[in-house]
This record gives structure tokens, C-alpha cells and sequence, in this order.
């Protein structure tokens, strides 16, 4: 198990978490996370070679519903809910830049 | 009929006094929303009250007739509901700005049950964001007080529903258990909080923070009402694939009272360790010792992986976090960021300004964990961890019924004295958690009082036994005789009253 985060993995993920850190609080967050990171260290102590994982408490196989379509009628109050809306389709910024054109 | 008419009120306690017309739903909802409005201000237990839908709710109540037989079991009984289980038209944001503007557009199963059982929605309690806290520190709205110390946190994640309960500006409350967010609160403010086995409860309109860990629950003045309310809420439902395909509860699944010391207790010396307050260790002794005068077997069980749970929980939580919470992207529903320039730049700023510092902390955490070449060292560690957990669980009760143990390391404690740390923070959980990732019943009542600050003694079942669980509490409760919260003595009113 790895025990530490480097600087540049921290803003890899953070990136990939689709967040930003101001370089002022990056340095806290990495030690914080570098802290909680060497706790979970302790967990090399246990064989777990042989050791299945556990997903889900299961007491029987989860049930499944019926492939069956279902209308949903509050379509309306659904896109109340959305920042931006014209026409029920959700409003974005541009996605393709000029160069992209 | 003042506060001090109900304060020892148990739902069949109201029950009986509508059915002698000796109040009615819409006299006491009045009284409630009277007391939040006396209260609130300085317990900010609540972040929305919904005074006018609580209202219209009893008024439609009472034009309704009711025979004897079909009465409903929660009939007039106002509840304060956690921010994060979707009431139809609120507010639910989860204690967080992201979802400060979210209005949900339907039911929670929980909720689509308590309004057929006559309950009455008072509004939406205080929590952590996201439910990812110890303290109520880390809501997006301010934090919740403690009503037995102004100054000390009310427990968290559910805070707000366990201090408006100890408060008695809500009779009862649900909640929400991850790792130990409903029990831990009631611990920390005096009451009984309760979590069911993992899937006896449908998640279906609970705002998942993780899912395989994720569980409903309720926060009571008496464990009566935890029966009552859990029975009501239970049962299967085919719109959470995680929901056992069992009926609801019911209260002949418990043990006759005269059968009660055929009960094996069991008692593991993992949960006291050093760490632990001495007055906690103490009292729980005391119980213990108590429970072998009254011809309790006592049984000595061991739990070796204990020490290794709250580090896999740290794993498996962030990790499902991180990908519960990817919705959040300003474009469906929630907050948006102002004129973000292009899809990038929305997401990334809409969640870098919607979601608070543990939030982001977590989430990063979480996408380490599951992010390429570290799976199998992070998140596929922390789930073989909790086989061995829940396999020491399964020995344990293969030799008693029931598990007694310390609910928390220490008593409630002040606003910022763990803040700065996030792992000390995390060690407030540290005996919840084991039986959250074994997806156990557990059950959290008052042990008694340390001065003025309440001890917590836990209670635990085996998977979908909460008959015994609530047989044991309710026999226990009653040789304890430990008095809810005083709302009188209590340091909210002396500060609301001065």
C-alpha cells in the first residue's frame, strides 16, 4: 500500500474529481490527506491474500425489476429543478471550441 | 396542554389521547412549532420548518374517521425529518450549498409510509454535509448546538433531528447511518438512536453518500418509539435493489418479557481500549455488573478485526463517495456556478464553490482510491477488511445474542476541538463503524450522565434480529430508569428564557 500522495498526484486527482484547490490550501489538503493516507497503512498488517470482499451485505441474491417501460409523469417538475432550460433540454456552455469548427 | 403535558409521551401516550379527543393533531402541531420557534433560533436544529404544510396535514387528518381497528399507528405524531431523505416539494439539500436551491420532486419511501401512518412532517433537520461529519461542524448552513451544552456539538451526522428531539421541539426524528451518524448524535444529546439492519429499510429518496453502507434510522425519546416508528418504516421495496425481500417488522417478533434473561450477553474487549474515556468504561462496567445481578448470562466474545475497521471504512466511504457525489454538475439540478466559460470550467467550479472543504476532501480521497494501478491497494483492501469484520460478527453470535458496547471514545465534545484534525474527528466513530460495515442492527440508548453530558451504551443484534435488540433495550431501559434530556434544566432554555 502506498504511503503517500506526492503534490502532483494530489492535483492529478483533483483534476480527475473535476474540483480545483487554490495553491494556498493545496499544501494543507496534501499533508491531511498524506495523515489519513499513512493510517490506512496499519491494513498491510492483515493477510487478506485468501480473503474475498465484501460488496454488499447480502442476504439472497438482489432482487431485479421487470425490464418493463415506465412513464414518468412529472417530467415538468423535474426540469424546474435545472439551472438553465429552454424547451426541456438542459442548457450548457458551448462544447466544441472554434478550432474544433 | 403545555410542553411539560407531553414530555414523557410515548406515541401510544398520543395515540390514546386522540382517541379520547382530549387533544387534537392540529393543537399539537401548534405546540411544536411554538417550541421551535422558542428554541430554534439558538439550537438551529432545524434548517426548514414547514409550518404550513404541517398544519394543512392535521387539519386533513381530522376530517378523516377512524374505527378502533384502523387507526393509524402514527396518527397525529409530529417528526422532524434529516435534510437528506426527499420530501415531496421541500427543500432537500443535504446540508450543503450545491443543493441549497433543490426542491425534490418526490417522495422517499420512508416518507411515502410515515404520511399512510398519519405522521406529521414538522421539516427538515440540520446534518453534515452530505453526511460526511461527527459534529455538524461541516454543514454548509452553520452547525447545530447541543441543547444540554450550548457550547458542545450535538454528535453528527444527524445532529439537527437528535438535538430537536433532546429539545423535545419534535417528539421524534429520522436519520441517516453511514458509519454512525444516527446513533453517535443520540449518544452525544441523551436519546435512543437506532439503525436497522442494512436493507431492512428502503434508501429509495435517501441522497446517497455511500451506498453499501447507507441505512435509515430513527432518533427517540424512548426506545417504544424506535419500535414504533421502525415498524412503520421497514419492509421491502422494489424501487432499492438493496432492500431485503422480507415484510416489515413487527413487534411479535420480540421476546416475551418473562423471557428475557434466556438473552446471552456478549461482551468484547476490543471496544475498551485505552482510548476510551474512563466514566464511559466505568458506567458501562456498572451496567454490566448490574446485568449479572439480574441473572444476565454474561459471555466474553472476541472482535479482532475491530482495530482495522474505521481505516477500511476511510477507504470504502470516500470511494463510493467520490462516485455518488460525480452528479453534482451544475446542469441538471442544484447550484451553477456564474458565466462559467465553457463545460469544464462549470463543473469544476460549480462543485470547487457548491461543496465544502470535508466534502472535497473525501472526494479526493475517494477518487485516489479507485483511480487507476491503486483499486486493488485502497478500495479492494478495504472490502476483504470487511469480510473479516463481519466474520468476527457471525462467531460472536454464534455464542450470545446480543453485543454491549461503549456507543462513543469520549462525551460530547466543543465546537473546534476536532475540527482541525479530520482523523481525530474520524476516531469519534470508531465503535459505530465496525457494525456499519458488517451491515448489523444497532441500537443506542442513554446509559446515564457524567455530570451533565450523556453516556451512550450500544446495543448490538445480529442481521435481522432487531426483535431481540428492542426486547433488550426496552427491558434495560426500564431497570435504568434514565431520564430523557430535562427540558427545563437544559442550557438552551436558561440562554432562550434569560
Amino acid at each position: 500500500m502506498s504511503e503517500t500522495i506526492s503534490l502532483s498526484e494530489i492535483k492529478k486527482v483533483v483534476a480527475l474529481a473535476k474540483l480545483s484547490i487554490p495553491d494556498i490550501d493545496l499544501e494543507k489538503f496534501y499533508l491531511e490527506i498524506n495523515n489519513i493516507l499513512a493510517h490506512f497503512n496499519k491494513l498491510n498488517r492483515l493477510e487478506l491474500k485468501e480473503v474475498s470482499p465484501t460488496s454488499h451485505i447480502s442476504w439472497s441474491q438482489p432482487p431485479t425489476n421487470p425490464d418493463k417501460f415506465q412513464e414518468w409523469t412529472g417530467m415538468e417538475e423535474l426540469f424546474s429543478q435545472a439551472p438553465a432550460v429552454i424547451d426541456q433540454y438542459f442548457i450548457v456552455p458551448k462544447v466544441v471550441d472554434k478550432q474544433e469548427e | 396542554m403545555n410542553i411539560d403535558t407531553v414530555k414523557a409521551f410515548t406515541i401510544e401516550d398520543y395515540q390514546n389521547a386522540y382517541k379520547k379527543r382530549e387533544f387534537s393533531p392540529t393543537e399539537i402541531i401548534h405546540l411544536f412549532l411554538d417550541r421551535i420557534r422558542l428554541l430554534d433560533p439558538s439550537l438551529r436544529a432545524f434548517l426548514m420548518v414547514d409550518e404550513a404544510g404541517a398544519l394543512q396535514h392535521a387539519r386533513e387528518l381530522e376530517e378523516k374517521k377512524f374505527s378502533e381497528s384502523d387507526f393509524p399507528p402514527l396518527y397525529g405524531i409530529p417528526i422532524a425529518i434529516k435534510d437528506n431523505i426527499c420530501i415531496h416539494g421541500l427543500p432537500t439539500t443535504c446540508g450543503s450549498r450545491i443543493l441549497g436551491n433543490y426542491r425534490s420532486p418526490f417522495d422517499a419511501t420512508v416518507i411515502e409510509k410515515i404520511k399512510k401512518a398519519g405522521g406529521i412532517f414538522l421539516g427538515k433537520t440540520n446534518m453534515d454535509e452530505f453526511a460526511m461529519g461527527s459534529s455538524t461542524e461541516n454543514s454548509g448552513f452553520g452547525p447545530t448546538r447541543n441543547p444540554l451544552d450550548l457550547n458542545r456539538v450535538p454528535g453528527g451526522s444527524s445532529g439537527g433531528s437528535a438535538a430537536s428531539v433532546a429539545a423535545l421541539e419534535a417528539p421524534l426524528a429520522l436519520g441517516s447511518d453511514t458509519g454512525g451518524s444516527v446513533r453517535q448524535p443520540a449518544a452525544f444529546c441523551g436519546i435512543v438512536g437506532f439503525r436497522p439492519t442494512y436493507g431492512r429499510v428502503s434508501r429509495y429518496g435517501l441522497i446517497s453518500f455511500a451506498s453499501s453502507l447507507d441505512q435509515i434510522g430513527t432518533l427517540t425519546r424512548n426506545v417504544s418509539d424506535s419500535l414504533a416508528l421502525f415498524t412503520v418504516i421497514s419492509g421491502q421495496d422494489n424501487r432499492d435493489s438493496t432492500c431485503a425481500p422480507y415484510p416489515p417488522f413487527s413487534s411479535s417478533d420480540c421476546i416475551p418479557e418473562n423471557e428475557i434473561k434466556k438473552i446471552k450477553v456478549g461482551v468484547a474487549q476490543e471496544y475498551f481500549t485505552t482510548g476510551v474515556d474512563p466514566v464511559i468504561t466505568q458506567r458501562i462496567q456498572e451496567i454490566l455488573e448490574i446485568l449479572t445481578n439480574q441473572g444476565f448470562e454474561i459471555e466474553d466474545v472476541s472482535l479482532p478485526h475491530t482495530d482495522y475497521a474505521l481505516e477500511a471504512y476511510y477507504i470504502v466511504a470516500p470511494a463510493e463517495a467520490s462516485s455518488n457525489l460525480a452528479r453534482y454538475e451544475g446542469i441538471a439540478y442544484g447550484y451553477r456556478c456564474n458565466q462559467p466559460l465553457n463545460l469544464q470550467d462549470l463543473y469544476t467550479r460549480t462543485r470547487t464553490t457548491g461543496f465544502g472543504k470535508e466534502v472535497i476532501r473525501r472526494i479526493i480521497l475517494g477518487t485516489y482510491c479507485l483511480s487507476s494501478g491503486y483499486y486493488d491497494e485502497f478500495y479492494l483492501k478495504g472490502m476483504k477488511v470487511r469480510t473479516l469484520v463481519k466474520k468476527d460478527f457471525e462467531e460472536s453470535f454464534k455464542k450470545c445474542d446480543i453485543l454491549l458496547t461503549p456507543l462513543t471514545p469520549c462525551l460530547p465534545f466543543k465546537f473546534g476541538e476536532k475540527s482541525h484534525d479530520p482523523y481525530q474527528m474520524y476516531l469519534a466513530d470508531v465503535f459505530t463503524i465496525p457494525s456499519a460495515m458488517a451491515g448489523i442492527p444497532a441500537l443506542s440508548i442513554n446509559c446515564g450522565y457524567h455530570q451533565y453530558l450523556p453516556i451512550g451504551l450500544q446495543i448490538l443484534g445480529a442481521p435481522f434480529q432487531e426483535g431481540k435488540l428492542f426486547s433488550f433495550a426496552t427491558y434495560l431501559e426500564k431497570i435504568l430508569a434514565v431520564p430523557p434530556p430535562d427540558i427545563h434544566s437544559i442550557a438552551l432554555e436558561k440562554e432562550v428564557l434569560r
